[in-house]
């Protein structure tokens, strides 16, 4: 009796265990490496919300839906600390020891160059909404997506712009940090100025350690130019312009490739902000919308409800980049836990993917790009970001020329 | 010229930052033989405590001061008395590694407090500056030269007109005789980590009104200060106003007239010449061994 009674508890134990493994693959594992420390720790940060955001809203309906069966998404994430090597190592971590289904873009250029290396060589599909230096599209890659433009093209708005200013500008300085992302945006600038007939009177490249930008930016100001345009990230922004305050440097514009889209820094720059012009791929009063997020505006106020602050394009585009990866499951009716097959296959429908999304047109070309993509131009005015260009999508006009510092 | 006279002063006026918060690293280098890894975090809480009294209380920068140096001060004798005293006697590789251990607590303490988010402290008056004949001198940074020299002119009123100062210098110069007559040396050790850490934290303060302000910014801070120090001569507290002033001005002047890339690599090469030619300091007063 007694031993019958153990087979029969041994059985359910077996059962019970069988199950739970079972019921533990009944839900998309995805993971990514992203910085939440160093220099772009507070830039990754925003990829983390946007990625929980998108996660918190499937499975508030359930999760995927897959052949009519819901399936939860459960996110993880390493922090790579910044560091480029770091987001390959732990990307590595997730697919071979954590054997997570799926993975998503961190954050920055260099990480996510590292990153998508990994991912291509275990056929993973990595979709980034933060990363876009073009070295990322030259691999000749097949799993690696961005739905962002190429960092030459993004801040294309930011140039383009000045065919609606008056009087039109005639000469501009380009400075930026050395690193991968913001070189290329500053190579951008110089692109489509020429395009625009603006002389390039002053170029430099610095490192991104720097501490104190005022001697550099002494010598922008000495060669008078009318528009300062800089590749930058959030620290990189603001640390220009306290400098350009500092020097008491005006020109009629100043552009940003990125920074000034990120809240904080408004938040800390408060009045000196105003007049700041800075490349964006998106904005909330764009005529965009989808299944899940709804309209673009839906899905900013919707985002402040959660986080109390509204996202920048980043974010949009990162949210964007795993939803366009949702579809595309319940495209395929794709089921947990994922296969090798299954990867392959998910790639192959990326690359056929049209998709309209709260973000805009998702569509990647042979090189992971998306090219449906127009950039965009926002402005700081009165403490909100205005898109100012181009001029069918724009909420105002933009604010130009710059008031001098002592004038505000 | 007026370019050069700008580059100048605006190197001088680097230089002034980083002598005040490099005076600390000296002081408590010259007097323990202590290289402090975790300085540049002590800068970050200066910085940090500002920025939260401004922010959430809207006191003045300058006003927080006061309270920087006393917290700072407290900070610095509690680590010194309970923490780094215990591996003073012991050799130099000991201390570095306790100091870049307390350096990482720190530094990843105030990450998970503060999280990455870069912050500054934004005035109504921020960024202000005269024009001096063309010449533009902000007044934030022209404060914080002045504190560059009050910090060391009363560094040294400490140092050679006070009992505790007198005491400090008998115990750098010889602590087993100072021992002997009767100084408590670790409460002397204790009392030189608080006013190093009091003073740095003062810079701190001040930087936080033109530089960006984050958990994990402290390291640079310390890199810098240690050139500062090599420059102007180890433990040889006038020595950090003349290493500032030179780092600053070099840096300056490079980035004006060749390119701000340079100006990282000519610091490094600055340090590495004068640890060959003059490993004493600038005036050959520092500590060699």
């Amino acid at each position: 009796m007694l031993k019958l009674g153990f087979r029969v508890i041994t059985v359910g134990l077996v059962v019970l265990f069988a199950s739970g493994i079972a019921l533990a693959q009944q839900k998309f594992r995805i993971g990514y490496a992203v910085p939440l420390t160093g220099t772009f720790g507070r830039d990754g940060n925003l990829v983390k919300d946007a990625y929980a955001f998108w996660a918190d809203l499937v499975n508030a309906k359930g999760g995927i839906e897959v052949k009519g069966k819901k399936y939860p998404i459960e996110l993880s994430f390493i922090d790579d600390k910044s560091m480029a090597a770091e987001n390959a190592k732990f990307t590595e971590k997730l697919i071979t020891e954590d054997k997570v289904d799926l993975v998503l873009g961190g954050f920055g250029s260099d990480s996510v160059f590292a990153g998508s290396a990994v991912a291509e060589k275990y056929k993973y599909p990595l979709i980034s909404g933060a990363a876009s230096s073009n070295k990322l599209f030259e691999r000749g890659f097949k799993y690696y997506f961005s739905t962002l433009g190429k960092a030459t093209e993004e801040v294309r708005g930011c140039v383009d712009i000045i065919q609606i200013l008056s009087p039109k500008p005639k000469t501009a300085a380009i400075i930026g940090s050395d690193i991968l992302f913001t070189s290329l945006a500053c190579e951008g600038y110089k692109k489509y100025a020429a395009q625009n007939g603006i002389e390039i009177v002053h170029f430099e490249l610095f490192p991104i350690t720097l501490q104190d930008y005022n001697s550099m930016l002494l010598k922008v100001k000495q060669k008078n130019p009318d528009i300062l345009f800089v590749g930058s990230h959030l620290m990189v922004a603001m640390k220009t312009i306290k400098g350009m305050k500092e020097i008491d440097f005006t020109p009629r514009m100043v552009t940003f490739s990125y920074g000034p889209t990120v809240p904080d820094f408004v938040k800390n720059l408060g009045k000196d902000a105003e007049y700041v012009v800075a490349a964006s791929e998106w904005a909330p009063n764009l005529p965009y919308r989808d299944p899940l997020f709804g309209t673009a505006k839906q899905f900013s106020e919707n985002y402040f409800k959660k986080y109390a602050r509204y996202p920048d394009y980043v974010e949009a585009a990162s949210a964007a980049g795993a939803y366009a990866m949702q579809v595309a499951i319940e495209k395929l009716r794709m089921t947990p836990p994922v296969k090798e097959g299954d990867r392959v296959k998910l790639m192959e429908e990326l690359h056929k993917q049209n998709l309209m999304t709260f973000y805009g047109v998702v569509k990647f070309g042979e090189d992971g790009a998306n090219e449906a993509h127009p950039p965009v131009a926002v402005q700081i005015q009165n403490g909100k970001l205005i898109n100012v260009f181009p001029k069918e999508a724009a909420e105002a006009s933009p604010w130009y020329p710059m008031k001098p510092w002592k004038e505000r | 010229m007026l370019l050069f006279l700008q580059s100048l002063l605006n190197g001088i006026l680097l230089g002034g930052i980083y002598a005040s918060y490099s005076a600390g690293f000296s002081l408590i280098f010259g007097v323990m033989g202590v290289v402090n890894i975790f300085h540049g975090e002590m800068v970050m809480l200066g910085a940090f405590l500002t920025y939260w009294i401004f922010t959430l209380f809207h006191i003045d920068p300058f006003l927080t001061i006061p309270f920087s140096i006393l917290s700072l001060f407290i900070f610095g004798y509690l680590v010194q008395r309970f923490v780094i005293n215990r591996v003073v006697e012991a050799p130099p590789m000991i201390s570095y590694i306790l100091t870049f251990g307390i350096h990482l607590i720190i530094a990843y303490t105030a990450l998970w407090v503060w999280t990455a988010d870069f912050r500054t402290v934004t005035t109504s008056y921020s960024g202000f500056n005269a024009n001096i004949g063309g010449i533009i001198v902000p007044y934030a940074r022209l404060a914080t030269f002045g504190l560059a020299l009050f910090v060391v002119v009363g560094l040294y009123i400490l140092l050679y007109k006070s009992e505790v100062g007198r005491a400090i210098q008998a115990t750098a110069q010889d602590k087993e005789v100072a021992r002997l007559m009767g100084v408590n040396i670790n409460r002397i050790y204790a009392i030189t980590f608080g006013v190093g850490a009091a003073i740095t934290g003062m810079a701190g303060s001040l930087i936080s009104t033109y530089f960006i302000v984050f958990p994990q910014m402290g390291l640079p801070y310390t890199i810098i200060a240690f050139c500062v120090v090599v420059l102007g001569g180890m433990g040889y507290i006038p020595g950090a106003l003349w290493g500032g002033l030179i780092l600053g001005v070099v840096q300056s002047l490079t980035a004006t007239y060749l390119n701000a890339g340079l100006s990282g690599a000519f610091t490094f090469i600055l340090l590495f010449i004068m640890l060959i030619v003059r490993p004493a300091g600038i005036v050959g007063k520092g500590i060699v061994e």
